[in-house]
């Protein structure tokens, strides 16, 4: 076991402590606040996800809250058949939808989209990725196609409002069963299954950065052509992070759809993206961890604090972006790394300068005595 | 066929907005590699400029041009200083650091002003029509067009014919050969930040009768300049200009044969496949760099 495995596994203990016992004790096992804590684990997901396009391939990827939109929409389109019961979703008859259509069908079954909420972001994200990734298309270029994608995504959600429910989202969504458990949002247990989620892909995500194909995203990163001379097909390696990043977001998307029993086409806008981005940047993009802690901390303040201040908020929300960007680009993970490496580097010197005196004879007094 | 010759007048006058929008982010670009997702607020802060000198001063829109252009260009130089400077060696990070910043400014302003939405009165002289036939054209439409043809001349006239323009495009070439010649890239940097700013201010200025003054107006058309600017190409004025006539057009052109949403859900389309084949854009430029 090397020693960043280790670090990596132990901050993963530390956390799953502190969220599986220390969160829930703390609010004192209230199923209200439990649920504001459940939305912020679930954004992790997302924020992990960036993580390991942007931290680990080098690939940033602004068109993040797409696969995240698709992910809470099938949950979104499974809960609300529920809800409509053999009757037409509420909103399809306001837009004069004669009957069903044809891709919310197997939306009935739960098994479906649930596997509909991963594959398909997946294979979008896979497709994006193969047309970017065979031409060769990288660093910016990524950021503004990604960009361009989300944009036009978006605009084809509102528009089509018999099926998606336009600009209003899904509303009035039925509690999800599962297994015959029926989930109740403002639970304990509820809090427990987003948590599990969180690790979960926590653990995915780790697996993968310590994996020979993680090391080779990083190979990737820092000079795509001398890992292609290697003989690696870098397109293929891109297009896989991609995919797995895209089903991460849209998991993420799910849990999100049921914290808020609601899904909106706001879940896709560009600023939702771009605070993807601000969350996996504050964390630390190069740790899955830190990214899960980054989305956790700047939404735990951002429900705290823009209480206090309304409009404020958001002004400060920038400020420490700029200030994150500028003065620690790896993010919280990497202030903490550097101190940490200080630290050891002082108390290295210390037992150094302990040690020389015994070692070296003293000129300069002997010199005094003569 | 006077549908068709009014949608072409239609996409003619947006393209004229995308292109003085899409100037100062093509300089900006161009000249320092920086992807400024903060220069829709400058836009924005231009427009709530001009309304500021109307409401406080009475200026009419056009009188306050040279204004509004010297006060975002002084927001734009404090933070190309402040800001930018420190991350010229990290592309991706300035996209990050310049959104922060947009969002900072959207946030002052509707402190500051308010998130309602302002109105901007047109000047008078250029009130009415002229009417050719079935065609209809707004004067205020075609002053829009005559003058971001005249800011693309003058901004082509900078870059080429005068000293500070020389070294501009010397400090692109190479940045250190410059410097040992005596030229201040840093200094430089910071002016071509300026003027980008101040003509996305006067933009911003000059679209208020048009478009809705609020604090968010920007967002949505950083996204559109952006993508002028790539398709035009890296830095090129004369890409950024066609490409904002083949953008204003097509736009204008899907919107009539289908629909608003469906016309720029096709635009976007197409740029995404554009930027794939040809990721330097329509008109790359030569140097080297």
């Amino acid at each position: 076991m090397t020693t960043k495995l280790f670090y990596d596994l132990f901050a993963l203990a530390v956390f799953a402590v502190v969220i599986v016992v220390g969160v829930p004790f703390l609010m004192g096992f209230d199923g209200f606040e439990l649920n504001t804590f459940a939305r912020y684990l679930a954004l992790g997901i997302v924020s992990l996800a960036l993580a390991l396009s942007w931290g680990s391939a080098g690939l940033l990827n602004l068109g993040q809250a797409a696969t995240f939109g698709m992910g809470s929409y099938a949950m979104a389109m499974h809960l609300k058949l529920k809800a409509s019961g053999d009757a037409l979703p509420d909103f399809m008859g306001w837009n004069n939808v004669p009957e069903l259509p044809l891709i919310w069908i197997p939306f009935h079954s739960l098994g479906f989209t649930l596997l509909a909420g991963l594959l398909v972001p997946a294979f979008v994200g896979g497709l994006i990725a193969m047309f970017m990734f065979r031409a060769r298309i990288a660093g910016v270029f990524v950021a503004i196609i990604t960009l361009a994608f989300l944009v036009a995504f978006q605009l084809v959600v509102i528009e089509q409002q018999g099926i998606t429910g336009g600009q209003n989202g899904l509303t009035g969504l039925a509690p999800l069963s599962l297994l015959g458990w029926s989930v109740d949002t403002y639970d304990v247990s509820f809090y427990y299954l987003v948590a599990g989620c969180l690790m979960a892909a926590i653990t995915v995500g780790l697996y993968l950065t310590h994996s020979k194909f993680g090391l080779i995203l990083r190979a990737i990163r820092e000079d795509a052509d001398r890992t292609r001379f290697f003989g690696y097909n870098v397109a293929n390696y891109q297009t896989v992070i991609f995919c797995i990043s895209a089903a991460l977001a849209g998991w993420a998307g799910m849990l999100y759809t049921l914290v808020l029993e609601f899904a909106s086409p706001t879940y896709m806008s560009v600023s939702f993206s771009l605070a993807i981005v601000i969350w996996c940047a504050v964390g630390g993009r190069d740790s899955v961890i830190a990214a899960a802690i980054g989305a956790i901390i700047v939404n735990l303040l951002e429900g705290r604090l823009s209480d206090v201040f309304v409009e404020g908020w958001n002004l400060m929300l920038g400020v420490i972006f700029v200030l994150v960007v500028m003065f620690i680009p790896r993010g919280l993970h990497g202030l903490i790394g550097d101190l940490w490496k200080a630290l050891n580097n002082q108390s290295h010197k210390q037992r150094a300068n302990e040690a020389e005196p015994k070692l070296q004879p003293q000129p300069v007094k002997s010199g005094q005595e003569k | 066929m006077d549908v068709i010759l009014n949608q072409i007048f239609a996409g003619l006058s947006m393209a004229s907005i995308l292109l003085m929008i899409a100037l100062g982010l093509a300089i900006i670009y161009g000249a320092m590699g920086v992807i400024n997702l903060a220069h829709g607020e400058f836009v924005m802060l231009g427009a709530y400029a001009a309304w500021a000198l109307q409401t406080y001063a009475g200026f009419s829109i056009i009188v306050a041009l040279p204004f509004v252009f010297l006060a975002v260009a002084s927001v734009g130089w404090i933070i190309e200083r402040v800001i930018v400077q420190r991350l010229y060696h990290r592309p991706l990070d300035t996209i990050l650091a310049t959104w922060g910043i947009g969002i900072v400014l959207q946030q002052l302003v509707r402190l500051f002003v308010g998130a309602e939405s302002r109105f901007v009165k047109g000047p008078e002289i250029l009130s009415g029509n002229i009417e050719i036939g079935g065609l209809i054209m707004s004067n205020y439409r075609i002053f829009v067009i005559v003058f971001s043809l005249a800011i693309l001349a003058a901004s082509w006239a900078l870059m080429t014919r005068t000293e500070f323009g020389m070294k501009l495009r010397a400090v692109i070439q190479n940045r250190q050969i410059s410097e040992c010649y005596g030229i201040e890239a840093k200094h430089i940097y910071s002016i071509t930040f300026a003027y980008g700013a101040g003509l996305a201010g006067i933009a911003g200025a000059l679209i208020t009768p048009l478009f809705s003054t609020i604090p968010t107006m920007g967002t949505g058309l950083v996204v559109d300049a952006f993508l002028v600017v790539i398709v035009g190409g890296l830095g090129s004025l004369l890409g950024a200009a066609t490409a904002s006539v083949l953008i204003g057009e097509a736009t204008a052109l899907f919107s009539m044969l289908l629909n608003d949403t469906l016309g720029r859900i096709a635009v976007l389309a197409g740029i995404i496949v554009l930027i794939r084949f040809r990721p330097k854009g329509l008109f790359p430029s030569n140097t080297r760099r």
